[in-house]
């Protein structure tokens, strides 16, 4: 700053040649610095793609009309078909009446196999590079829960290994949810037969909503999702399997576009041992409300956070 | 130097500055991380719902061949079988059917074919308390020991479900206990399990071995030649109904 | 009105042109924050295209380098208007002005927090989703909803409050009260809230131990009442020394020459000097004509050419000067260097408080240009301060001068010194709740203090900035630090400290171990440090410029009445 007021060196002085000089180094100083602005753009041409007008403005899944809904199917099935040669079926599947779902996996019977992370990769267009699974194995070692002992990465030469049981985590559909408390926009709620759901089109990234959850199940879109042509599962659901975009949160929604057409998740089609049982609770002849009736020893992981999650381990010999 | 030309001295090092700083941002000369080796693809085909083995219940719905199940074309009609035991008490297998590996129940406890096979119809099963059963509904034989899986598998607790969950809209695909339990040795085999997570941000140690799987696209050996059906696939290896008990590495 | 707003666009062109003017150092400075800011521009941009992959993020440690600078930065937002409790509540003179100082520093912090939670987002151009009434803002639920109402409201109060007083300082008007002490009062316990807020982001999340913690609200208040201080302690150093001027410019010329008197030509005030007086001053012409006749057996008029001194720091006579016509600097000298404290144009006043007083001299006044004074004895101000009206403006700009005492920073010290021994406190607190009980829900502690199952990269850092705090503690408690150059140093090692605790020890170990017990580390990548560095550089920018605005019209050189000149 000028130290001294008689020392101001700024706009025409007294001198001309003074004047000239300062009046070209500051031309200098902001046209390269306006040059260097422009360049620091450069990035921005490997911008792969960014939203329309329309994808901007859209408005939230809660507050879209049924023509506002139909108009937004319209635009994903044109944007799957651009981009994957393919048109797919988006609907949007409501909730059933009188439906409340709950999972039950034994624990005696997992084997550790791992087909259902795959299988669910396969039927939820997930991102294969960078890789995203909704659901994590891990191998604990008879008689503890502690997750500290948890393995991820186990690759033996077979499964089950000896000493060792399996629990498959993903998302556990919490009965009071922390994440849905978290999410500062709303972009993801429990719908009435519980599934979480998330409006990828709301979603800000903010990832509060995974550092909130105690199961890590909720995953990140780091960069655009890359999903090989040939892969793609064209039965798609708005919350449900219809591919995101790079910044959105994603995970498991029990399969909404099977569950709400009343089949099963899938991981629980290919489970090789029949571990995995879903249905509705408030059925007394479904298969998950004669387990809870008739099975003894129940855990609800972290049961002491009250999460109140949906899914119940259980063992049965 | 006085200041006036000091601060000359500055503005045209900063024009420079600025002008260095363009170029180097045009040619993108940082950032350029290498691409970590490609995470392998899992063959879909491995993914499909298939059952552990084929039974003959789902051999039938098939029309595969039955000849194995005609037990009259070797057998005669009235006269039961003998069976052959060693000083230890195990049950000879003869060598018509070398491919029954006997494990149903320790300590040599179910080491008789006529606790469930009925030795004066082989083409039926016996249940203790004298009902005859047909092979292709073999479940309540099971069921008369295994009494409390039995009850599960009823409920829809134990074993495989598919299909619907919700009646009103499709049907309900039960598995009975042949289609996962070989009924002569019916643990479970082991399997190779499919590959682990490949982490976004791997260690250094995680990226040097990258994980090799046994149940990719590529490196596995294609299903046999029979035909592939929606939801069941069938996996033979041998032209008879596989009764091993060893490892397989076929994809259930 | 329309009259109003081309007075302000002029008032904002004339403070924007100021920011490009400055010697070779200030080019410097800025050009290098610049080139800096544009580094980060360009990384930020690539972040944009590519998406958060260029970071050292993942799905395990989800939150990095941007969250912990943004919970660093919330603090010294909230810390910087701790200042404003002294100075408002127990009327502590000589923060007043620095509490402009403080609160531009809040402004700059705030928008550098806005910057880093901006960075963060997977998808910035959804924003729009977080404004209430437009998007969906999950208010009162989401503790992130809290934190975007508390940020632009906290930064909405001190940008009201700064620019009024400025405004009004440009203006010559003093400021209504009501206009801006309640927003004071409010920011108070705004920057409580802003900090609490930012604490209960962490603690209200059950499932990650090391945040669910009673004790995380209370460390943030106490770490940053630190920090944000000591910021300042060191900012306020930087501001005196740049509106300083060396000895070696001034001193020659004000220590030569003898008694102050002989220098200019002095003559008998005359009414036409009070008419002039009452035409500059009007709360002056509004007094008893019989009064201010009576004035002029004790009132002198100097005529001084440009550099002629008035009055000389340290002196002990007793005059009041009025300016008639022209300008009058006043500087003060402090550590061997002349600032200037005021600047005062026909109708301002200066060498009051010594009248009143009896104080010696606190500066030393100049003419600047070719000025009239009138100069009266000590019981003629005295008469004149009996009215009202006259009372209330002399009063009210017996403020406006630009001090910065070491008293001021030794308040800021002893602020800093309470603070980090309650930090300390809290931490010891911390580590035996954690160590001492053996129960399990320890493992992010082990990780960040020792080190678990083979991975310890935060180990030396904690450490670090333990040895730090420690040392700053002890500093502060010793009366060495008393000292400017080893209150630098503390200041330096509270500031560092408190960064790497809040944010590298507060934010990382909360997702190591994951929630199933995975652990995976995290490490800033080139781009994410690129877009830290230019976000700090943008807040250094902005801070600056607040400043190279402020403090001229806090001194008065940037006014309303040299507009023009």
């Amino acid at each position: 700053m000028p130290a001294n007021p008689s020392q101001s060196n700024a706009g025409p002085g007294s001198n001309d040649s003074i004047s000239r000089r300062s009046f070209l180094r500051t031309s200098a100083v902001f046209a390269s610095g306006l040059a260097a602005l422009a360049a620091s753009l450069e990035p921005l041409r490997h911008l792969k793609d960014f939203p329309s007008t329309e994808q901007f403005l859209q408005k939230y899944y809660k507050e879209l009309s049924p023509a506002e809904m139909a108009k937004v199917l319209k635009r994903i099935e044109d944007e799957v078909e651009r981009q994957y040669g393919l048109r797919p079926q988006v609907k949007d599947l409501r909730p059933m009446d009188g439906v409340e779902f709950v999972y039950a996996l034994n624990l005696t019977r997992c084997i550790g196999c791992r087909k259902c992370v795959h299988a669910c990769v396969a039927e939820n267009n997930q991102s294969r590079e960078p890789e995203i699974q909704y659901i994590r194995v891990l191998r604990l070692p008879h008689g503890s829960m502690d997750m500290e002992k948890a393995e991820h990465n186990y690759n033996p030469e077979s499964v089950p290994e000896k000493g060792f049981f399996y629990m498959p985590v993903q998302c556990q559909h919490c009965k009071n949810p922390p994440c849905v408390k978290v999410c500062p926009v709303h972009a993801t709620w429990q719908e009435t037969d519980g599934i979480t759901v998330i409006d990828y089109d709301w979603c800000i990234g903010c990832r509060y909503c995974e550092a909130a959850c105690p199961y890590w199940a909720r995953r990140f879109n780091f960069t655009k999702p890359s999903i090989p042509k040939d892969r793609v599962n064209l039965n798609m659901a708005y919350l449900g399997d219809r591919p995101r975009r790079q910044g959105v949160m994603e995970k498991c929604h029990f399969c909404i576009q099977r569950t709400r057409a009343g089949r099963y998740p899938a991981c629980l089609e290919v489970c090789p041992v029949g571990a995995r049982k879903f249905g509705n609770i408030l059925d007394p002849n479904s298969e998950v409300s004669y387990i809870l009736r008739t099975k003894r020893v129940f855990i609800q992981l972290k049961e002491e956070l009250g999460t109140s999650p949906r899914f119940f381990y259980y063992f049965d010999v | 130097m006085n200041d006036q030309a000091k601060t000359s001295a500055v503005l045209f090092s900063l024009s420079l500055m600025f002008l260095a700083l363009s170029l180097a941002f045009a040619r993108h000369l940082w950032e350029h991380p290498q691409p970590g080796p490609p995470v392998p693809l899992v063959d879909p085909a491995l993914l499909a719902p298939t059952t552990i083995r084929t039974s003959y219940p789902q051999l039938i719905r098939l029309k595969a061949d039955l000849s194995d199940f005609d037990c009259y074309g070797c057998h005669e009609k009235g006269k039961p079988p003998t069976l052959r035991f060693d000083t230890n008490q195990n049950i000879i297998v003869p060598k018509e059917h070398s491919d029954v590996v006997m494990g149903h129940g320790r300590h040599n406890r179910n080491n008789n074919c006529f606790n469930c096979h009925d030795e004066h119809n082989l083409l039926l099963l016996q249940v203790r308390d004298g009902r005859e059963i047909k092979l292709e509904e073999s479940p309540p034989l099971c069921g008369s020991c295994h009494g409390p899986t039995y009850r599960d598998w009823e409920a829809g607790a134990h074993g495989r479900t598919g299909g619907y969950w919700n009646r009103a809209a499709g049907e309900l695909k039960r598995q009975i206990c042949v289609d996962c339990h070989n009924p002569h040795s019916p643990k479970i085999p082991s399997r190779t399990p499919f590959p682990p997570p490949h982490p976004l941000r791997p260690t250094q140690e995680q990226a040097r071995t990258p994980h090799a799987s046994r149940l990719l696209s590529s490196s596995f050996p294609p299903p046999s030649s029979s035909p592939v059906l929606p939801e069941f696939s069938i996996t033979r290896t041998t032209p008879r109904t596989s009764e091993q008990a060893h490892v397989t590495l076929s994809p259930f | 009105m329309t009259r109003a707003i081309r007075n302000y666009f002029v008032f904002l062109g004339r403070c924007g042109r100021l920011a490009f003017a400055g010697d070779w150092r200030y080019y410097t400075w800025m050009g290098v924050l610049s080139v800096i800011c544009l580094l980060g521009l360009n990384a930020y941009l690539r972040q944009f295209a590519q998406g958060l992959i260029v970071t050292g993020m993942s799905d395990e440690v989800s939150w990095g380098v941007y969250i912990a600078n943004f919970t660093f930065l919330v603090g010294v937002a909230a810390a910087a208007v701790m200042m404003v409790i002294p100075a408002y509540v127990y009327n502590n003179e000589e923060l007043h002005d620095l509490v402009i100082f403080g609160e531009l520093l809040a402004v700059a912090a705030i928008l550098m927090c806005l910057a880093f939670v901006t960075v963060d987002l997977g998808r910035p151009d959804r924003f729009w989703h977080l404004i209430p009434g437009i998007g969906q803002l999950n208010f009162p639920a989401s503790m992130l909803s809290w934190d975007v109402i508390v940020l632009n409201g906290y930064l909405l109060l001190n940008v009201h409050i700064c620019g009024y007083l400025l405004y009004c300082r440009y203006r010559g008007r003093t400021p209504a009260k009501w206009f801006y002490i309640p927003f004071v009062f409010i920011a108070i316990i705004w920057a409580v809230s802003i900090h609490t807020v930012t604490a209960f982001l962490y603690v209200g999340l059950g499932g990650r131990s090391f945040w669910n913690s009673a004790i995380v609200g209370p460390r943030f208040l106490a770490s940053a009442f630190t920090a944000g201080p000591a910021l300042m302690i060191l900012a306020i150093q930087v501001v005196r020394r740049v509106t300083a001027t060396s000895p070696a410019d001034e001193g020659s010329r004000l220590r030569e020459g003898g008694s102050v008197a002989q220098n200019p030509t002095s003559r008998a005030a005359t009414l036409d000097d009070l008419e002039l007086l009452g035409s500059r001053l009007p709360e002056f012409a509004s007094a008893p004509r019989e009064l201010r006749h009576s004035l002029l057996a004790a009132a002198m008029v100097w005529e001084a050419k440009a550099g002629d001194v008035m009055l000389r720091q340290g002196d002990t006579d007793n005059r009041a000067f009025f300016v008639l016509k022209g300008r009058v600097v006043v500087k003060r000298e402090e550590g061997g260097r002349y600032r200037i404290t005021r600047s005062l144009g026909p109708g301002e006043q200066f060498g009051e408080i010594s009248s009143l007083a009896g104080t010696p001299r606190t500066g030393t006044a100049v003419a600047e240009e070719p000025s009239l004074v009138l100069s009266l004895s000590a019981d003629a101000l005295r008469k004149l301060m009996k009215i009202p009206r006259l009372n209330k403006v002399i009063r009210s700009r017996m403020s406006e001068r630009l001090l910065i005492t070491d008293r001021a920073l030794m308040t800021l010290r002893s602020i800093v010194q309470v603070s980090m021994l309650i930090n300390v406190f809290l931490l010891a607190n911390e580590v035996f709740k954690e160590f001492y009980s053996g129960n399990l829900h320890v493992a992010s502690s082990k990780y960040l203090f020792l080190g678990l199952h083979g991975h310890h990269a935060l180990v030396p850092w904690i450490w670090t900035a333990i040895a730090f705090n420690l040392t700053a503690m002890v500093l502060l408690v010793l009366p060495v630090s008393r000292s400017l150059r080893w209150l630098n140093v503390t200041c330096v090692l509270c500031i560092v400290g408190i960064w790497i605790e809040k944010g590298m020890g507060l934010v990382i170990p909360g997702f190591i171990p994951s929630p199933l017990g995975e652990m995976v580390e995290y490490r800033p990548s080139l781009n994410e440090t690129l877009v830290c560095f230019g976000i700090w550089a943008f807040g250094l920018l902005c801070y600056t410029v607040f400043l190279r605005m402020s403090v001229p019209i806090l001194q008065g050189r940037l006014s309303k009445a040299n507009e023009g000149a």
